[in-house]
C-alpha cells in the first residue's frame, strides 16, 4: 500500500491532535466509574490488609499530629483560637490538610505505580489520581469520628453556622483534585520528583494555617496568600463556621474558590496534554 | 468511531527519542542546556512512517518484520495506549491486547483481581466478567494459583493469564504480540485454536510473531513492516514470500565469516547439475582451504529462511594443507517446492569452531507443495513425505 518513497517527516497538517472536549472527558470518566471503584477498593484493601490496625490508621495520623501540636506548638507559640479548645482548633485544620496531603502523595504516585495497567488498554488515565483522592476522602470520613469524640470530650458544640461546611468542602476537593492531577502527571516524566514530595508536603503543612490561625498571615497579604493556597481560606472557613458561629470570610473564600477552580481546570488540561505521552516514557 | 471490529489507520507516524533518557529531572535539565547551547534539536528516531491500513470486522492480519521495525509500536497505537505523532487511528469496539507478557497484568494483585481489573478496563461490568471467570481460569490452567499474587507466577503462568483474559473477554479487536512464544508447545496450540475460535465469532485479529509458520496458519492477510514503513500488504502467502526473500538477501551479505579455515566454494545442485527436485538426489560440494593439515568435522544444515535448520548432517573431515573437496549426496531430498538455505560450519574435534555456523548458499527446489494443515495448526518444518492412501467402505 504505502510503497511510495517515504518523506523524512510527516506533513504538518497531518500532525495528530487530541481533541479534549470537556463533555467527552466527563463522559469518559463516567464510563470508567466501575474502574474507579475497583481501583479505590484495591488501594484500600492493599493499604489496610497488612496494617494491623486497619482503618484506624486514618484516625491515628491526624490525631497524633494534633497531640504533638497541642503539647508543643501551642506551648511555644500562643495560638489565638477564638475561645475554642486548641485540640479542636488544630484538628479542624488537620482534617482538610491530611486529606490534601494523602491525596497528593498517594495520587501523585498512582500513575507510576500502575504502569503495567497504563500500557494495557485505553481508558481515561485520570481514574488513578481520582481514585486516590476518593480513598483519601474515605480516610477523612473515618477521621471525622475522632472529631465527634473531641467535641464530646471538650464539651464544646459545633455552631449552627456549620451548614457552610459543604461549600468549603467543595473548594477543598476541587483544589486537591487539581493539584493531584498535575503532580501525578509530572512525576511520570520526572521520576525523581517523587522523592521531593514528602519534603514539599511537610513544608506545606507549616505553610498552611493548620497549627495556627490565618491571622498569622499579615492582613495585607492574606488575599494573595489564599489565592496561592486556597486551603488556608478553607481551614479558616471551617473554624469560623464550626467553632466560632460566624459566616465564612467571603473576602478570602471567594478568591480561594476562584483559584481552586482555575487550578483544577489548568491541572486537568495539563494532565490530558501530558497523558498523550505517558506510554512513550512508561 | 468506527463500527465494532473495524480498524482504520491512516498515515500513522510515530517517533521516539533517540538519546538514552532516564526519567529524571537532572537528565531533563542536561538535555535542555544541550539544546540551548547547540541550538540543535535532540535526536528522534522514526518508529513508524506513513503506515496506513484498514481492516473489516473478522479479518485476521499477520504483522511481520524484523526486530525494531515498529510492529509493537503499531500494536500499542492500535490499542490506543500510545498516540501517534501524526496521522489518525480509529479502532471500533473493545480492544483486547496481549502485547508484552508482563504488560497489562498487575504484579501486586492476585490473578483473580487482575481478571476483574482487566475486565473493567475493557469496559465490562463485574457480572459480565464473573460469567466468563471460570472459563478464563480453566483455559489458563491456573485453578490452584488464581488467588495468589501475580508476581509469584512463573512467566508462563503470567502469559497464560494474560492471553486468557485478553481472548475471553470478548474483544471486538484482539491484538496479540510475540508473548505466545513463552508458552509450551501444547499451550501455544491452545492459543492458536482459541484465536481461530475468536475469529469465528467475528473478532478482528492482529497477530505479531516471528514464527512465520504460526502467522501463516492463523492469518489470511499479511502486513510487512520494514524500518517503520509498510513494505507489503496483501494475502498472507504473498507477503510472507516477499518478506522471506528480503531476509535471505540480507543474510547473503553475511556469507563470508572469518575462521581458521576458509570456504572457497559451495555448490548445490540436483541430478546432472540441474535444479534440485523433491524426492530426487541433491548434491552439495564444498571446497575448504586450510593452512595446515588437521582433523575437522563438517556440519551441513538446511533451513527455510532464517529459521533453525529443518535437518542437519555431520561428517568427519581430514583436511590437508591447501584445498580439500567434500561432496555430500542426499539421495532423496525431503523438501517441498520453495527456496531454502544451506548452512555450514567446520569444527575441531574438541568443539572449537574452525569456521562458524553460517548460511553459505540458497537454492530453489522444484517439485510438490506440502499438504496444508488444519486451520490454526502450525507446521514446524517443511518436510516432504511421500504417502499413499487407501480409503474404502467397510
Amino acid at each position: 500500500m504505502a510503497e511510495m518513497a517515504s518523506p523524512e517527516a510527516p506533513p504538518a497538517d497531518l500532525r495528530f491532535r487530541r481533541r479534549i472536549g470537556p463533555l467527552a472527558a466527563v463522559r469518559d470518566v463516567w464510563r470508567a466509574r466501575e474502574l474507579v471503584r475497583t481501583l479505590a477498593e484495591r488501594e484500600l484493601r492493599a493499604r489496610y490488609k497488612q496494617a494491623m490496625l486497619g482503618l484506624a490508621w486514618a484516625l491515628i495520623t491526624p490525631l497524633a499530629l494534633m497531640v504533638v501540636f497541642t503539647l508543643f506548638f501551642n506551648r511555644v507559640a500562643q495560638v489565638e483560637t477564638g475561645g475554642a479548645p486548641y485540640p479542636l482548633f488544630s484538628y479542624l485544620g488537620l482534617l482538610p490538610w491530611t486529606f490534601f496531603s494523602t491525596s497528593v502523595s498517594q495520587g501523585g504516585q498512582s500513575l507510576i505505580q500502575n504502569i503495567p495497567l497504563l500500557n494495557k488498554v485505553y481508558f481515561p488515565r485520570e481514574v488513578f489520581p481520582t481514585a486516590s483522592v476518593g480513598v483519601a476522602g474515605l480516610d477523612s470520613a473515618v477521621a471525622l469520628v475522632a472529631l465527634g469524640g473531641l467535641f464530646a470530650i471538650t464539651g464544646f458544640l459545633p455552631r449552627a453556622t456549620s451548614f457552610w461546611v459543604p461549600v468549603l468542602l467543595l473548594i477543598q476537593v476541587v483544589f486537591t483534585l487539581g493539584v493531584t492531577y498535575v503532580v501525578s502527571a509530572v512525576v511520570v516524566y520526572l521520576r525523581d520528583l517523587r522523592h521531593a514530595l514528602p519534603v514539599l508536603l511537610q513544608m506545606g503543612l507549616f505553610a498552611t494555617p493548620v497549627a495556627y490561625g490565618i491571622d498569622f498571615v499579615p492582613e495585607s497579604f492574606r488575599t494573595l496568600y489564599v489565592v496561592l493556597n486556597p486551603l488556608g481560606a478553607v481551614i479558616d472557613g471551617y473554624r469560623r463556621t464550626v467553632l466560632w458561629g460566624l459566616g465564612p470570610d467571603w473576602g478570602l473564600v471567594l478568591p480561594a474558590s476562584i483559584s481552586a477552580v482555575v487550578v483544577l481546570l489548568v491541572g486537568y488540561l495539563l494532565f490530558k496534554r501530558m497523558e498523550t505521552g505517558f506510554a512513550d516514557v512508561a | 468511531m468506527s463500527p465494532k471490529g473495524q480498524i482504520h489507520a491512516d498515515r500513522v507516524w510515530k517517533r521516539f527519542r533517540a538519546d538514552r533518557r532516564r526519567m529524571l529531572l537532572r537528565d531533563e535539565l542536561q538535555r535542555l542546556s544541550a539544546r540551548i547551547r547547540r541550538r540543535g534539536r535532540t535526536g528522534w528516531r522514526w518508529a513508524l512512517r506513513d503506515v496506513s491500513f484498514a481492516a473489516e470486522r473478522g479479518t485476521s492480519i499477520g504483522l511481520v518484520g524484523a526486530n525494531g521495525s515498529g510492529k509493537t509500536t503499531l500494536l500499542k497505537i492500535l490499542s490506543q495506549v500510545m498516540y501517534p505523532y501524526a496521522g489518525s487511528v480509529d479502532v471500533g469496539g473493545r480492544v483486547g491486547a496481549l502485547i508484552e507478557v508482563r504488560q497489562g497484568i498487575h504484579p501486586d494483585l492476585t490473578g483473580r483481581e487482575n481478571v476483574y481489573i482487566t475486565g473493567s478496563l475493557l469496559g465490562l461490568r463485574r457480572k459480565e466478567v464473573a460469567l466468563r471467570f471460570d472459563e478464563i481460569v480453566e483455559f489458563a490452567e491456573l485453578e490452584d494459583a488464581i488467588d495468589r499474587q501475580v508476581k509469584f507466577y512463573s512467566t508462563g503462568m503470567q502469559m497464560r493469564l494474560g492471553f486468557a483474559v485478553a481472548a475471553f473477554l470478548e474483544p471486538d479487536v484482539l491484538l496479540v504480540d510475540e508473548a505466545l512464544a513463552v508458552g509450551d508447545a501444547a499451550f501455544q496450540q491452545k492459543c492458536l485454536d482459541r484465536m481461530q475460535a475468536v475469529l469465528g465469532q467475528g473478532t478482528t485479529l492482529v497477530f505479531v510473531s516471528h514464527d512465520l509458520a504460526a502467522v501463516e496458519a492463523t492469518c489470511t492477510r499479511g502486513i510487512w513492516l520494514n524500518n517503520g514503513i509498510s513494505e507489503a500488504d496483501g494475502p498472507i502467502r504473498d507477503v510472507l514470500g516477499t518478506y522471506r526473500r528480503s531476509i535471505e538477501e540480507a543474510a547473503e551479505s553475511a556469507f563470508t565469516v572469518p575462521g581458521v579455515v576458509r570456504l572457497v566454494k559451495t555448490e548445490v545442485s540436483g541430478t546432472d547439475g540441474g535444479i534440485p527436485r523433491t524426492q530426487e538426489p541433491l548434491e552439495v560440494t564444498l571446497i575448504v582451504e586450510s593452512p595446515e593439515p588437521r582433523l575437522g568435522i563438517v556440519f551441513l544444515g538446511v533451513s527455510e529462511g532464517p529459521a533453525p535448520p529443518v535437518f542437519s548432517l555431520r561428517h568427519d573431515l581430514h583436511l590437508g594443507a591447501g584445498e580439500t573437496v567434500a561432496r555430500c549426496v542426499i539421495p532423496r531430498l525431503p523438501l517441498p517446492r520453495g527456496r531454502f538455505y544451506l548452512w555450514a560450519g567446520v569444527y575441531a574435534p574438541g568443539g572449537r569452531d574452525l569456521l562458524g555456523w553460517h548460511p553459505v548458499a540458497h537454492f530453489d527446489v522444484a517439485g510438490g507443495d506440502l499438504d496444508i494443515t488444519p486451520p490454526g495448526v502450525v507446521r514446524l518444518a517443511p518436510i516432504h513425505v511421500q504417502a499413499s492412501w487407501d480409503v474404502s467402505a467397510r
